[in-house]
């Protein structure tokens, strides 16, 4: 009977006889006592294979005193879960764009980088999507090129949301061209390359027209409420001294570039400051009137337009402005705003100052950390499903309990950017920034993430992507 | 380079200068010329010049007392004046315009000692004025006297010796002239240099004339190392056979001086076991035997002890113990746990998501497949040898709830292989707790699960050899199963177990799978790595004939599958860097179908020529670079793989080898742009080179995919175990570009595993011992998933990942850890610097630059040397890398 050591994982049993006459199966019953691992799951090695429960021990050359080594542990076996995990690359492809994180771009037809830009921009509109979403498929009193523009924007937008893949707007393309036949203008056999400002207007401008409010659906949204800016402009002429108001609904604000400007703030002051030539009804001849502006009522989504463009005489073409004109991230509207405006946004101002002296701990006057409680109401971006009664122009937003109050304080979403010297050649790209706080630039079908310092270094001087038109979205406070 | 200054007391002092000649005497044609330079001349010069030209006047004298004394006079002379290297000393270039009467007088002579005299003078002028390949010094010189060459100076022996190399060879074009009066000055010549540290001029000559033999008889203990280093280091320039004969002088030399350690690793450059069983058998030092065995085990050579090469059983246990790697983990763990490295780290440590703006990570809540199985690599690769981690040696339990179940499953199919495979790697080299931790997944009911322990068997065992062969006796049983998955893990995990170690069992149980027709593809492919690994090197005839018939066997259509490739690799393993061994296989191949045979000839080419740094092959291998091919055939890649594993020999070669695959990268078709990166990878193995850094992150960005993807993992290659901060930046950036590219995005994680390999405590280098051998194991690991890139689509990215685990082979961990006589390990204070390649210098010159003091153990990074900075111990080899053996100096004593 040889007396064998058996190593086993790292511990030695030594001194253990193996009765030769019994069948390999006693000897693992005997290590069974040692190790607790069942027979059935030890591997014990010797020299050129595994010791087999029916081997004949006379066929192994056994040497007193060897060492054998047993594999085994009593671990309970690994059991796959029931149910295994999805992988992303099993999904259909169709879903596999929410797991991206972002959506896709939109392929380039031949110059049409403008038009996906400015599709971009207007999908990153929640409340644009799901007024779209509301349209009726008849057309009510609309051409029916409007009506089909409209349709045709509401399915690309969806399979924006949908798809997996860059897509081609192919049909809205087309449909684009039919309203507005000026997109399709051709050079070459090629279409040309247009201004991303006109597209963005007049796709707005159909837009408000055929999501216009009928008196059944008075809880929809309209365009008009979204982007629309009324202002009020006092008219005054120096020579007469004769003095009007006037009020007027645009889609913009202009930012007048000039020699002296050089921040967002100031181009905007020029923009609503104009001098027009009109009839003097006292002078009876036409006389110079100065036109100050006034902000009076705001939209959810503050669009801008750097005034770049202008037709340059004595070259016969459109020329562009490259100074470098800087942008916040974070715009303060507040004064530029008429003084009923000013009025109205005190109370919210105030509210959400408070809150965010309290979120940083600054406001030393709540003791109490219930009154903190109750008096803090929560800053969010109104989701994409809130109905909004739009009677007046959007200052108040009626709710249950609270109330959605616009601060006249913005942030930045959007960014429209153009690259090149002129409007009609160039290019031009979107950068849209994602719920999730993350930039994205869409660069036709390609769709990359960028930095927020990416964004601000948007603001020319130079030959890099230069921002034309910015969309803020207003930071709204309910009380 | 001083000159002897040859104080000759042998001849008489010279006449004293006999008043000046009248300038009558003077050859009137000259005068005039002379007189000019004249001018320029100090007095004391003109005098010399009177002198010497009255000198040869009287040479001509026919009364030979004049004679006598006029030659002895001037040879003093120009003894004496021997003074500066860097102009021509002033007796010869006053006799200048002399030696042509002189030469003219000689040919009158008649056979006399002062012929003989005046022979020796004129073969030292002719080593100015001898006109090109004339040779006249070296005339001179064998009708001269004969007598002491040094006395002459050290230029006029330097210039024989130059004179000899071209005599020597027009000797050789006639077969029957003799060379023995050449010898004797060769012998002379090199006695000479030897004495006067000029050994790599003595080793020079001896190698023009081909007789290195009779370097030994002149080596003395105090020039061995010195002429050894400069054998050995030019070797690797030698055209072989040289090369090995080089090698083997230098064996000789060192065990003619007891050099026992260099003598091994001479001997294990020379791949020669009788040398090695030789040198075990003369040393009777246990502690230097030690010593013998962990270079041995570094180099991963495999052994068996006898009780010739040492007699007591216990011993030869211990040393056996230390060959078959026993204590590697042990040793490894310890340095970990010295450098504070032990916390596992997750993939996400690795990605460091959060220094990318901009990066979503909105797609957490799906898995995807594809980077769970790269974050299954990166888990493995980054942990390697750890024996913990934070994704498979934790229970599902603690992992967070039991609805998430086993990282395991996260994996689909045949990523399930490679996760299973991964334990392995986590646990590497520590075999008991290795295999008591993968024993659970052998009896899962999912066979890629089983397949993967299979592997992960074969993993821990890397390198190490077990008395019980555990690998073995549980592997071998599956390779006969049906299920093709089983049959690979099972496979795979033998050959990455038992990588050189030549064992018999392996070659009869799998020559049969070869043999089999009815295998399928994808095993035979395996199956044939496998014995391409176990005989790595070995020249198997047998092995060769069943690849090649097995080659020969398949049809066309399957001769076309990606996978037939791994059949020329593993026969060209076979003669891993044999040389001329291999022709008789390539005079075979070259009647495989064309489909395959140029790729098999290239193969076949490069790997038997990998590290000689042999340029002609390297010339023949960038002619196959320069074809344009027009019937799809792909032997270029490997051609362009090829040219790294000559090349990567010595530093000089590889440099240059780089300079050549930047102009394949500009002027080479894509098949050949693809292959460059891996190319570059591969020379600059764990060694991240700033240029070759820059040319790869150039590439990461190539429209080619494949070029990108390939250049992506040689970024992790060339990284690999380094930690470098630049690459890692890189690659992150990549991870954000590619984010989108899901194969490129696997390439930039598998790189990111790389880079931090081990925490940066492996190396992938396949050199050892200063750069000095080159173990065939490691390198036939990297060459495996070099050819596996070649065409990454159907291999790491398609089902055959898992051959990513190839490269456990070559990981070691790049330490100096110091023992003492017991084995202990034992902290000592060590410099660490830029390593100095002092080859070929006179005296003592630093070895190392730029070092820092640091206590051991610590890492070596890539062309860092280390010296003992204590003189408390003594190491007991010179070549501080991996475990080394510090033996209490007796003479030391404590300063205070």
């Amino acid at each position: 009977m040889p007396i064998v050591s058996i190593k086993w994982q790292k511990k030695v049993f030594s001194d253990i006889e193996i009765d030769t006459t019994q069948p390999p199966l006693v000897f693992k019953c005997q290590l069974y006592d040692l190790t607790g691992v069942p027979p059935e799951r030890q591997k014990i090695m010797i020299k050129g294979g595994l010791l087999k429960d029916d081997t004949d021990w006379s066929t192994i050359a056994l040497k007193e005193g060897q060492k054998l080594m047993m594999m085994g542990t009593a671990d309970e076996i690994v059991k796959a879960p029931e149910k295994g995990p999805v992988f992303m690359e099993d999904l259909p492809e169709e879903e596999q764009a929410v797991a991206l994180g972002h959506t896709v771009g939109l392929h380039n037809l031949g110059n049409t980088c403008y038009m996906n830009s400015t599709l971009q921009c207007l999908h990153s509109v929640p409340e644009l999507k799901s007024a779209l979403l509301k349209y009726s498929t008849k057309s009510n009193g609309l051409d029916q090129s409007s009506h089909d523009l409209t349709i045709a924007t509401r399915s690309l937008f969806a399979d924006l949301d949908r798809s997996g893949n860059p897509i081609y707007p192919s049909q809205f393309w087309m449909l684009l061209r039919q309203k507005y036949p000026q997109f399709g203008q051709q050079q070459n056999g090629v279409y040309m390359q247009q201004d991303a400002e006109e597209c963005w207007t007049q796709l707005l401008y159909t837009l408000t027209e055929s999501l216009k409010p009928s008196e059944l659906r008075e809880s929809s949204t309209t365009v008009k409420e979204l982007f629309g800016i009324d202002l009020r402009s006092r008219v005054h002429c120096t020579e007469s001294g004769e003095e009007s108001i006037e009020t007027e609904s645009v889609h913009s604000l202009k930012c007048h570039i000039s020699m002296d400007v050089n921040h967002l703030h100031e181009g905007l002051k020029n923009g609503l400051k104009s001098e027009l030539e009109k009839t003097s009804p006292l002078l009876e001849r036409s006389a110079i009137f100065s036109k100050h502006s006034h902000i009076n009522s705001l939209p959810r989504y503050l669009t801008v337009q750097f005034v770049r463009f202008y037709w340059k005489r004595e070259s016969n073409q459109k020329a562009k402005i490259l100074r470098k004109v800087d942008y916040p991230l974070e715009l303060d509207i507040y004064d530029f705003c008429s003084d009923d405006l000013r009025q109205k946004l005190q109370g919210p101002r105030k509210a959400l100052r408070e809150q965010d002296d309290s979120k940083f701990g600054l406001k030393p006057q709540n003791k109490d950390n219930t009154s903190t409680e109750q008096n803090t109401s929560m800053v969010k971006s109104e989701g994409t499903t809130s109905t909004h009664n739009g009677e007046s122009s959007s200052v108040s937003i009626p709710n249950a309990e609270k109330k959605a109050h616009i601060t006249g304080i913005y942030d930045l979403v959007s960014v429209l950017t153009h690259k090149g010297r002129s409007t009609d050649s160039g290019h031009y790209v979107a950068w849209v920034k994602q719920e999730s706080g993350k930039w994205i630039e869409y660069d036709d079908q390609n769709a990359n993430y960028k930095k927020e310092d990416d964004i601000t270094r948007l603001s020319g001087g130079g030959d890099w992507h230069m921002a034309y038109i910015l969309m803020y979205k207003a930071r709204v406070i309910e009380m | 380079m001083a000159v002897d200054p040859t104080s000759n007391a042998n001849s008489s002092t010279p006449p004293a200068a006999s008043a000046a000649k009248p300038p009558s005497v003077k050859d009137p044609k000259k005068s005039k010329k002379d007189e000019k330079k004249d001018e320029d001349l100090s007095e004391e010069d003109l005098a010399l010049k009177e002198q010497l030209e009255l000198y040869v006047e009287r040479v001509q004298d026919s009364d030979p007392g004049v004679q006598k004394l006029a030659l002895e006079s001037m040879r003093q002379e120009i003894r004496t004046a021997t003074s500066s290297m860097t102009s021509v000393p002033k007796p010869l270039k006053f006799l200048r315009p002399h030696y042509g009467t002189l030469k003219e007088y000689f040919g009158k002579m008649s056979e006399s000692v002062l012929r003989k005299y005046l022979a020796d003078i004129l073969s030292v002028l002719a080593m100015t004025m001898s006109a090109e390949g004339e040779r006249e010094s070296l005339k001179y010189r064998l009708l001269g006297s004969e007598g002491d060459i040094g006395s002459w100076g050290h230029e006029y022996v330097r210039n024989l010796a130059g004179e000899i190399s071209p005599e020597f060879s027009k000797r050789q074009q006639f077969e029957e002239a003799s060379i023995d009066d050449l010898m004797d000055l060769v012998q002379q010549i090199v006695a000479f240099h030897m004495k006067h540290n000029a050994e790599p001029e003595a080793v020079d000559l001896l190698m023009e004339v081909e007789d290195l033999d009779l370097l030994v008889e002149h080596v003395d203990s105090t020039n061995y190392k010195r002429t050894c280093s400069y054998l050995t280091s030019s070797a690797s320039y030698l055209a072989g056979p040289d090369d090995l004969l080089a090698l083997d002088i230098a064996y000789g030399i060192y065990l003619k001086f007891e050099d026992l350690t260099n003598a091994l690793r001479t001997g294990v450059a020379l791949d020669n076991l009788q040398y090695i069983k030789h040198i075990y058998e003369i040393s009777n030092d246990l502690l230097q035997k030690k010593q013998f065995s962990y270079i041995l085990a570094q180099h991963g050579l495999v052994l068996e002890l006898d009780d010739e090469m040492v007699a007591d059983d216990d011993d030869r246990e211990t040393l056996q113990d230390i060959i078959n790697n026993v204590k590697l983990s042990e040793g490894y763990l310890a340095l970990a746990r010295d450098i504070e490295v032990m916390e596992p780290k997750s993939p996400e440590d690795i990605y460091k998501v959060h220094l990318i703006d901009g990066r979503a990570s909105a797609s957490a809540s799906l898995d995807s497949a594809r980077q769970n199985l790269a974050a299954t690599f990166v888990n493995a690769f980054v942990n390697a040898g750890f024996g913990q981690d934070k994704l498979m040696t934790v229970t599902s339990e603690s992992s967070g709830g039991a609805n998430t179940g086993h990282w395991l499953f996260k994996n689909k199919e045949h990523g399930k292989a490679s996760a299973a495979a991964s334990l392995g790697m986590i646990l590497l080299w520590d075999v008991d707790s290795g295999l008591a931790q993968i024993d659970k997944y052998l009896h899962s009911n999912d066979n890629h699960v089983v397949a993967g322990a299979l592997l992960g068997v074969g993993i821990v065992n890397c390198n190490i050899k077990n008395d019980c062969d555990p690998a073995f006796a549980l592997l071998i049983d599956f390779t006969e199963k049906e299920d093709p998955t089983l049959r690979i893990g099972a496979i795979m995990g033998l050959g990455i177990a038992y990588a050189g170690s030549h064992k018999e069992e392996l070659k009869v149980r799998l020559s049969s799978i070869l043999g089999d027709s009815k295998t399928p593809l994808e095993v035979l492919a395996f199956t044939a790595i496998t014995l391409g690994l176990v005989y790595v090197g070995s020249c198997c005839e047998e092995i060769a004939q069943s690849i090649i018939f097995a080659l020969m066997d398949r049809s066309e259509a399957e001769l076309s599958d990606p996978l037939v490739r791994f059949l020329p690799l593993a026969l060209g393993l076979l003669y891993l860097g044999k040389q001329e061994s291999v022709e008789a296989t390539s005079e075979v191949s070259k009647t495989f179908h064309e489909k395959i045979r140029n790729y098999c000839d290239v193969t076949l080419l490069s790997l038997a020529y990998a590290g000689t740094g042999n340029v002609l092959k390297i010339q023949k291998l960038l002619g196959y670079c320069a074809q344009h091919l027009e019937k799809g055939e792909s032997h270029q890649g490997p051609a362009v793989l090829g040219i790294g594993l000559v090349a990567m020999a010595e530093e000089l070669g590889l440099d240059m080898a780089i300079r050549s695959l930047e102009h394949l990268l500009q002027y080479g078709e894509q098949n050949i742009r693809r292959a460059v990166p891996l190319s570059l990878g591969l020379l600059c193995i764990s060694n991240p080179k700033v240029n070759v850094m820059d040319t790869l992150s150039r590439l990461s960005h190539d429209s080619d995919g494949e070029v990108s993807m390939a250049a992506i993992v040689s970024l992790g290659l060339i990284g690999a175990g380094t930690n470098n901060a630049r690459i890692a930046g890189m690659l992150r950036n990549l991870s954000s570009y590619y984010y989108k590219e899901a194969g490129h995005l696997f390439c930039v994680r598998i790189a990111q595993g790389l880079v931090h390999l081990g925490k940066g405590l492996l190396t992938l280098s396949p050199y050892h011992s200063d750069r000095f051998l080159l173990s065939p194991i490691k390198l036939s690991g990297l060459i495996t998933v070099l050819h596996a890139c070649l065409d990454m689509k159907a291999t790491v990215l398609g089902k055959y990942h898992y051959m990513l685990y190839f490269l456990v082979l070559a990981m070691q961990p790049r330490m100096l850890m110091t023992v003492d006589e017991n084995l202990k390990p034992l902290s000592v204070p060590v410099r660490v610097g830029q390593a100095v390649d002092v080859v070929g210098q006179a005296g003592r010159p630093k070895t190392i630059t730029g070092f820092q003091t640091h206590s051991t153990p610590v890492l070596l990074a890539a062309g860092d040397r280390a010296e003992l900075a204590t003189e408390k111990y003594i190491p007991l080899t010179k070549v501080l890398e991996g475990f080394v053996i510090m033996k209490e100096n007796p003479d030391y004593r404590e300063e205070n």
